[in-house]
């Protein structure tokens, strides 16, 4: 089976949240609660353990001398999404084997595996995956679903299963059965592609250089190697600006590859420690 | 407010119950080095040792009920030992756990040198890996930390151990390994202070503001181990010194949690993430 993955474009970006509407339906995830950000039209604000989808919303004002209000000078918007790495931090720190690569290439949580331990979450060099609360007061979902026990306690399916980790299968049910993931589906215009990595990052290519012709200057996010261990991504990004204007890291880096340093530094001092302790101890 | 300004990363979702592990873990393993240095051609070294391993046993059989707690249902404890994965120091930490839980029951009921080493070793790991765990994170104050944290870990695990062992030595009546403890306590304090002073000067991440806020209660327990006082006020100063070990290596372990969570979530962080 070859892999699979999404490519964001984000000049066909309009902002109109369908992805996020489509992902929360689709995979049954409950509400984060309202929020008032004060940041453009990002009320969203980040990915969560129940938001897998999340647009962006980069409005740049300007003030100019001669004109008597601010005027918007760039408005970027880019869905962003789990990256699905090659090399990825919660799939290495998972001690249950509950994060998976899938036969898609994606990776894939396990909620009947995952005991919410939370080392996941701080693994991802993207702050994307997240702990989902067992049941939150506020956030009980309201709409039933099939399943009678989980509507009756008002949960979701993930809720019901308490306190795991949650964020974007690539929509892993729908593959299976050929369908294409519920945001992609859903997207308007086009900006969320998926499909066969390999044709994907071809696209990517191409699309670049049309846009070059066109005056756009563009780069790929993720469509080859990001550094610091992660290798590509396969969900991966057109961009028109640099990484952290969309909030992407810069310099991400794989947390595994710090681990030889500190099984190094932690032996050191047991070492050191032990060799004059001993000659503490042993001494007559 | 943009993108640019929000953190990248997630906030450590974790408190009390893994504050407590961290400790917990470190004096298990801390133990497990001094049944190994103690002396068996002496009476009062036979005793340590013998104190030291029930006190490990006691404080390593401690450690799941701890994770339990922080998983919220037992069987979720069971999860970790359906898998064995070398690359994730939790995996690897739960397994030295179960494997110095089995050494250290065995050490307790032979009694003898035999596995000395073995649960020396394993002691080691036990109170070096929660450090490699934080430090092979997205979390901009561990990242930073991949060396300086395990290795302090590793010497406030000793510390703190020494410091139980001698209060229970002192409780027992083995007042002649005292001054070795102590000796070595100050040691590994000593140490621990030196790398976390280290630290605060060469990396940035909130680093400083960590060493600042555990450096009060390094310094307390330091000086509680120095002050002389008459004989028959020896084995209060003895509880009250190693109350004070105690209490540092816990608010090193609460202030890596709490500052971690802050490095996360300043604004930028996760932009450029420490190699």
């Amino acid at each position: 089976m070859s892999e699979t993955g999404f490519f964001t474009d984000t000049t066909l970006c309009i902002g109109c949240k369908a992805c996020e509407v489509a992902c929360k339906q689709w995979n049954e995830l409950p509400s984060d609660g309202f929020t008032f950000t004060g940041d453009s039209y990002d009320n969203t604000g980040e990915l969560s353990g129940t938001t897998w989808r999340h647009v962006a919303f980069v409005e740049q004002v300007a003030v100019h001398p001669d004109r008597p209000s601010p005027i918007v000078e760039k408005w970027l918007m880019l869905s962003d999404v789990c990256k699905h790495c090659t090399n990825a931090g919660c799939h290495e720190a998972c001690p249950t084997g509950a994060i998976v690569k899938n036969e898609f290439g994606s990776v894939y949580v396990r909620p009947d595996i995952c005991n919410g331990c939370g080392y996941c979450v701080v693994s991802c060099p993207f702050g994307v995956i997240d702990l989902i609360d067992p049941i939150d007061e506020d956030r009980k979902y309201a709409v039933s679903t099939l399943d009678e026990a989980r509507r009756d306690a008002n949960m979701t399916a993930l809720q019901g299963d308490g306190g795991v980790a949650g964020k974007c299968t690539l929509c892993y049910d729908r593959q299976k059965i050929g369908a294409t993931p519920a945001c992609a589906q859903a997207c308007p215009t086009e900006s969320i592609q998926f499909g066969d990595l390999a044709e994907l990052r071809e696209r990517a290519a191409a699309r670049v250089e049309t846009l070059a012709a066109r005056g756009v200057e563009a780069r790929l996010y993720g469509a080859d190697d990001v550094g610091g261990g992660i290798g590509a991504l396969n969900a991966f990004f057109l961009l028109t600006d640099r990484p952290e204007t969309y909030g992407l890291p810069v310099e991400p880096v794989l947390p595994s590859t710090r681990q030889p340093a500190g099984y190094a530094a932690a032996a050191g001092a047991a070492l050191a420690l032990a060799i004059a302790g001993w000659a503490i101890f042993r001494s007559r | 407010m943009t993108p640019m300004d929000r953190a990248v990363l997630k906030a450590p979702r974790w408190g009390t119950s893994v504050v407590a592990y961290l400790f917990a873990g470190g004096v298990a393993g801390g133990l497990g080095i001094i049944a190994a240095l103690a002396d068996p051609r002496e009476e009062s070294g036979r005793r340590l040792r013998r104190t030291a391993r029930v006190a490990a046993l006691a404080v390593a059989a401690a450690c799941p009920p701890i994770l339990i707690s922080h998983l919220g249902r037992p069987e979720r404890f069971l999860h970790m030992l359906r898998t064995f994965n070398p690359r994730s120091p939790m995996s690897l930490g739960v397994w030295g756990l179960v494997a110095y839980s089995g050494v250290a029951g065995i050490a307790v009921l032979k009694d003898d040198d035999g596995l000395a080493v073995v649960q020396a070793v394993l002691g080691a790991f036990l109170a070096g890996y929660t450090g490699v765990l934080l430090g092979a994170t997205a979390v901009p104050l561990w990242g930073a930390g991949k060396a300086h944290i395990p290795a302090a870990s590793v010497c406030s695990g000793i510390a703190s151990a020494c410091a139980l062992a001698n209060g229970l030595c002192a409780i027992g009546g083995n007042a002649g390994v005292s001054g070795k403890l102590e000796r070595f306590e100050r040691l590994a304090a000593g140490a621990e202070c030196a790398i976390l002073a280290h630290f605060a000067a060469t990396r940035g991440y909130g680093a400083r503001r960590l060493v600042e806020r555990v450096a009060p209660a390094l310094a307390v327990a330091l000086v509680a181990g120095l002050v002389h006082v008459p004989k028959r006020r020896a084995t209060a100063r003895t509880l009250v010194a190693a109350a004070a070990t105690l209490t540092a290596g816990v608010v090193f372990r609460k202030a890596l949690i709490d500052e971690g969570k802050r490095s996360a979530r300043e604004p930028g962080a996760g932009m450029r993430q420490p190699r």
